[in-house]
């Protein structure tokens, strides 16, 4: 077992290592941030002065050693633009992400997998017909649209819900949170359905291909034959049998609500680290984007570690080998 | 038990008393751009500036509606000769710490700003070649070489305290101004507002609106949203795309003006290139049909130009006219030039800077091609093209520009000097456009000491560029401000898109 989990932790640091080298290379290509650095009234000698005050004059390569030096010691570099440390700039907004993501999944999973039970216990009911054909507009309409017609239609026509920003904020430690004013829950209404439309309708059909399938197992013929309550017979004997890929796909898919959330973010003006990762990219900010997927890589790679060694707790037949 | 209730009521009430007192700004706008950081000197972006006029004041500043030069922290200034400069302090300013501004300040925020690590206010500080401080009420700058513009960029230079500036760490100071300005700085939340309440014992008086939150809102739709939503009360950088939806809007007043910043086309005259024929540049300069590009691509939010600088900087000439659109002229011009079937021709530029670039790229590819030329497009991201830019890799682009100083001046030594890095000319010549006689003119008039005298100088390059065709003029962006009715609320929208808070009544 502990060798299985050194192994795993051992692929992760390769894997990080791999998308920082990826990272730094592109990064030649996306623009020189010297332009931006110097001011648009710069000379040649002053973007020179300017190159080498930042060293990025000095080859990629060392560039690329002193950057792992530096994050071996938690120093990620500060952004070009404000000249505040990286980390901290994106670790401030993470409270804000992670409400948004929480709210999302919780919601998502709420209603997924409860429509998703509703679905295989009618399934040729009209309801259950129209959540199927809504599940399929969940998947294939892409989020920033939904979000734009949730704007309009929740705060412009009818006023009920605020379009942007975060609403009031309390600081509970080092923890901004906005999920103990009512301003907070107004502001996340919007924004947490967006994010999680894709997910729930995702739920929704595993969910019910779960159930489908477990519902005609023989099992649960003997429980109906017993005399168990319908109810009883479907929430307990065969739900629970298939919650395990149903929150196996959460969990997973929680570590990519928080990394990816970035269109969300932006349309709803949301102050979470997709939005900052969007500004960062328009402005040629490298040290906020490399700290940014290395973070983003480091969560999604934890929770799939994690993920797979409770797998391999819960069922000692599987090895990844 | 009873007093156990009450005592957690108590705490209930606290807790949710600072929440409701936060709700509630005077004012809130709504911007387009949010702040970089809170060092005045961080940033040399009109959007950055903006945010940094309301916490700090220059020696100098401009006033709404023309821009006019005024004094702010300095009460006199004067030009004694081409390379020193003279100003006098206001007396008994202070910052929001407590401390007196006197000259100590000015000097080390001026030597400050050339340190790289500090300010991307490089040029103007570069060009100082010496700061003496004969009292605390005087200041006499001296420059390297004659800066005619030095005190037009007085109102963006912003004054910080000293004390505090040596004595805090580069992230505190990044991210809590202390300041002299008409606001004092209350809170930054990054991505979400930034808050500031009047400053009682303002030089100038205490401004009208005591508590104001600013919130940039970068996404168009939203801000269109907040708008609707009355979530905000002014809103800066209302989409073109919006302006006759919004105008039937009751509750909303819709303020458009000139912008400051022109839309040209830049074209070289580099010889081996076909553009090295004044023929060539005069027939793709009669091709243009910019009327047209005003009416269907920017939806009549523009304003034709027939120069580059804008009516407020010094050196704009209305007597000026732009190359008429006139296709047959066009063709016969490139026939006598000695392409009548044309030539291959490549159009750049940027696809995310300016309002509707690409669509406007498009639009001169079309009108190119019915003279005759074979035209290819190539747009791509700013961050890319500016590289491209100052590597002169193209002959032919749609740029935008606009002159912070107000001062053709600068605007030509950078734009259409001959480039040499070596003397800081040409930085932004992408196209290498050469004319020997204009560069002399541009340095000639740099020693110019009356201002007049210099104006009719600038002018007289203004109008041998246009004449020349080293760029084609296209038009003046328009700013479209969004004012909610019903609060009573003063606005006058600055040209340089500035929100200075002590302005709104």
């Amino acid at each position: 077992m502990a060798t299985y989990i050194v192994r795993r932790l051992l692929q992760g640091i390769i894997v990080l290592l791999a998308v920082s080298t990826v990272c730094f290379v592109m990064f030649r290509y996306t623009g020189d941030p010297v332009l931006m650095l110097a001011g648009k009234y710069a000379t040649q000698a002053e973007r020179e002065q300017v190159r080498q005050v930042y060293g990025l004059d000095r080859p990629v390569h060392e560039q690329y050693i002193s950057f792992i030096g530096g994050v071996l010691q938690g120093d990620f570099g500060k952004s070009y633009v404000s000249q505040i440390d990286a980390l901290d700039m994106i670790l401030e907004r993470f409270p804000a992400t992670f409400e948004l993501a929480l709210t999302a999944i919780t919601i998502s999973f709420i209603f997924g997998v409860g429509l998703g039970v509703v679905v295989s216990v009618w399934p040729r009911g009209m309801v259950s017909r129209s959540i199927m054909a809504g599940s399929l507009f969940g998947i294939s309409v892409p989020t920033f649209l939904i979000g734009i017609l949730l704007v309009m239609f929740f705060s412009v026509y009818i006023e009920l819900f605020p379009s942007f920003g975060r609403g009031d904020t309390v600081q509970v430690g080092f923890w901004r949170t906005g999920l103990l004013t009512a301003s907070g829950w107004q502001h996340i209404v919007l924004p947490a359905l967006t994010l999680s439309g894709y997910q729930l309708a995702v739920l929704v059909r595993l969910t019910r291909a779960g159930m489908r399938e477990t519902l005609s197992e023989e099992y649960i013929k003997t429980a109906r034959a017993k005399g168990l309550s319908p109810a009883k017979v479907v929430l307990k004997h065969a739900l629970r049998n298939v919650m395990i890929p149903v929150v196996t796909i959460t969990g997973l898919s929680f570590g990519e609500l928080i990394a990816f959330s970035i269109v969300t973010e932006t349309i709803f003006q949301w102050p979470g680290m997709g939005n900052l990762l969007l500004t960062s990219i328009f402005e040629t900010d490298q040290p906020i984007i490399v700290t940014y997927i290395m973070l983003a890589a480091c969560i999604i790679l934890s929770i799939n570690i994690l993920v797979d060694v409770l797998y391999a707790f819960l069922n000692p037949r599987i090895r990844y080998d | 038990m009873k007093r156990l209730a009450l005592q957690g009521l108590l705490l209930l009430s606290i807790t949710a008393l600072p929440v409701s007192a936060l709700a509630k700004a005077d004012l809130v706008i709504a911007t387009d751009a949010p702040p970089k950081s809170m060092n005045p000197h961080a940033y040399s972006s009109d959007a950055n500036l903006s945010y940094m006029s309301n916490f700090f004041d220059g020696l100098l500043q401009r006033k709404v509606p023309d821009g006019k030069l005024v004094p702010a922290l300095a009460t006199d200034w004067e030009r004694v000769d081409s390379t020193t400069w003279k100003f006098t302090l206001r007396e008994g300013v202070k910052f929001h710490n407590g401390n007196d501004f006197d000259s100590a300040d000015v000097k080390f925020t001026f030597t400050r700003m050339k340190d790289p690590k500090y300010s991307k206010l490089l040029n103007i500080a570069n060009s100082i070649a010496s700061i003496e401080t004969p009292d605390p009420y005087t200041v006499i700058f001296k420059t390297e070489k004659p800066v005619p513009w030095f005190a037009e960029t007085m109102h963006q230079n912003f004054i910080v305290d000293k004390e505090s500036s040596e004595n805090r760490d580069s992230g505190d100071y990044n991210t809590r101004p202390i300041g002299t300005g008409a606001y004092k700085f209350v809170e930054w939340v990054k991505g979400s507002y930034i808050s500031m309440e009047a400053n009682p014992d303002y030089w100038e008086g205490a401004p009208k609106y005591k508590s104001v939150e600013i919130r940039p809102i970068t996404e168009e739709s939203t801000r269109f949203a907040a708008l609707v939503g009355k979530q905000v009360d002014i809103v800066n950088g209302v989409p073109v795309t919006l302006y006759d939806k919004i105008k039937t809007m009751p509750h909303i007043e819709l303020i458009s003006q000139a912008a400051r910043r022109v839309i040209y086309m830049d074209i070289t005259n580099k010889p081996g290139t076909p553009f090295e024929d004044i023929r060539v540049r005069q027939a793709i300069a009669h091709a243009i049909n910019e009327e047209q590009i005003i009416e269907k691509v920017m939806r009549g939010q523009a304003t034709l130009a027939h120069q580059v600088p804008d009516v407020p900087t010094v050196g704009y000439d209305e007597s000026i006219k732009r190359l008429s659109y006139d296709p047959e002229k066009a063709k016969k011009l490139l026939a006598d030039a000695g392409y009548p079937d044309g030539f291959e021709i490549t159009i750049a530029g940027p696809n995310d800077r300016y309002i509707n670039d690409e669509k406007i790229c498009e639009a001169v590819a079309k009108y190119l091609a019915k003279i005759g030329l074979k035209v290819s497009l190539d747009v791509k991201p700013k961050s890319i093209f500016f590289d491209e830019i100052s590597e002169f890799k193209h002959h032919f682009y749609l740029i935008g520009w606009f002159d912070g100083s107000f001062d053709f001046g600068r605007s030509a030594e950078k734009l259409l000097h001959t480039p040499n890095p070596d003397k800081g000319m040409g930085v932004y010549n992408g196209t290498y456009y050469s004319n020997a006689e204009i560069d002399k003119m541009i340095i000639d008039s740099s020693s110019i000491l009356d201002r007049d005298e210099r104006k009719k100088a600038l002018q007289e390059i203004n109008r041998k560029s246009v004449e020349d065709v080293a760029w084609i003029p296209l038009h003046y962006q328009q700013d479209i401000f969004a004012v909610v009715k019903g609060k009573n609320i003063k606005f006058t929208p600055r040209s340089d898109r500035w929100i200075v808070v002590k302005e709104i009544m």
